[in-house]
């Protein structure tokens, strides 16, 4: 069948077989499962794969301890940025983000960068471990759903709810400025607040006052005196008749 | 399973939608998850007239959605047992009733 060798050179280039067995009419490659002839039939019966059998079925084993999930370093970065959020800045607003267009997102943090405030997206897993361990333990019901942070170095409150008013998918849930954890409502009180002299100011008056009214009262006495002994000079010196300038009769001044 | 963000919901018989919970509590989760899947841009897309707004409250209330359909009807969820897919769902039907109700109608009067 095959073709005989000749020469030194072992094979000749460009070789065909001189018989080529054809049955059927139909290729080596066809485009339909062509079956296999009956030898490679029976070998590849023999050499089938038998999954290996574990000795033991798994069902008579006893149940698996799960191996506790080891530490993801991206993980602790994040927990660590987390943390140091918390630590640096005065204001941290927990708002639920609902999704939004992303031009809108970009608008936003554009306006609210502009009075230093940044926006951080933040995962509730990596959120909650960092919180159940620090003091704000009360913020941990709130970490629920997608949510966003927006932390600033300065509590300028009424320009943040101004920007979230014009963005309805953004809502606010509460607020922790200067450690004090405070709902929406306390945070909109908290805008409607006069800035921190004129508060100083409203207080210094309020301690004021009941001192100036003690004063007062007790100076009402000799007041009251030196208002009638005046009043008596100007009727003397009106009336000019020598009327015998009596000594006004003493008063007892308290 | 389902996942709560694959449930379409068709919104044109709807009006508003009012979200109110209070953040602090713990049985808000589930509404709160409605709230995110009701703002989905495809959601959204159906009606564009339909205002959502969310109340943030502090008062111990518990979770409510109110929903105001453009015929006057009114549906009101309160969420601190439900979960968000039956939420969903329970939204899902009545609007797809009222549209085929709708579509009678305009069916009746053409011819």
């Amino acid at each position: 069948k095959m073709a005989a060798l000749s020469g030194l050179t072992p094979w000749r280039r460009g070789w065909l077989p001189a018989l080529q067995l054809v049955r059927r009419g139909s290729k080596a490659v066809t485009r339909h499962w062509k079956a296999m002839h009956f030898q490679r039939q029976k070998l590849m019966a023999v050499t089938e794969y038998l999954a290996p059998r574990p000795a033991v079925p798994p069902r008579c084993l006893g149940p698996r301890r799960e191996t506790p999930q080891e530490d993801n370093g991206y993980a602790r970065l994040l927990r660590r940025q987390v943390e140091e959020a918390f630590r640096d800045n005065r204001m941290i607003a927990i708002c639920q983000y609902n999704s939004m267009p992303d031009e809108d997102v970009v608008l936003m943090r554009h306006y609210l960068r502009k009075h230093n405030i940044q926006v951080k997206f933040v995962l509730n897993e990596i959120v909650r471990p960092v919180l159940s361990q620090s003091k704000y333990k009360n913020l941990l019901p709130l970490f629920v759903a997608r949510n966003i942070l927006l932390v600033s170095p300065e509590a300028k409150v009424r320009e943040m709810l101004r920007v979230l008013k014009g963005v309805p998918q953004v809502n606010l849930l509460g607020a922790c400025i200067d450690d004090t954890i405070l709902s929406r409502q306390g945070v909109e009180n908290f805008a409607k607040l006069p800035p921190l002299e004129a508060a100083q100011g409203q207080t210094v008056g309020a301690l004021a006052l009941l001192p100036s009214q003690t004063s007062s009262l007790l100076q009402r006495g000799s007041a009251h005196l030196t208002a009638l002994l005046d009043q008596h000079i100007r009727q003397l010196q009106t009336g000019e008749t020598g009327s015998a300038a009596e000594p006004p009769p003493a008063q007892s001044s308290g | 399973k389902k996942m709560a963000s694959k449930i379409r919901v068709v919104l044109r018989p709807v009006k508003s939608i009012v979200v109110r919970f209070c953040p602090f509590e713990s049985d808000v989760e589930s509404t709160r998850k409605f709230l995110q899947c009701i703002n989905h841009k495809k959601i959204q897309a159906t009606n564009r007239n339909c205002e959502v707004t969310a109340d943030v409250r502090h008062d111990g209330s518990e979770p409510l959605v109110d929903v105001m359909f453009a015929d006057g009807e009114r549906l009101i969820m309160k969420g601190a047992n439900l979960t968000t897919i039956e939420m969903l769902t329970a939204l899902g039907t009545r609007c797809n009733a009222k549209e085929l109700k709708e579509e009678q109608k305009s069916k009746k009067k053409k011819p």
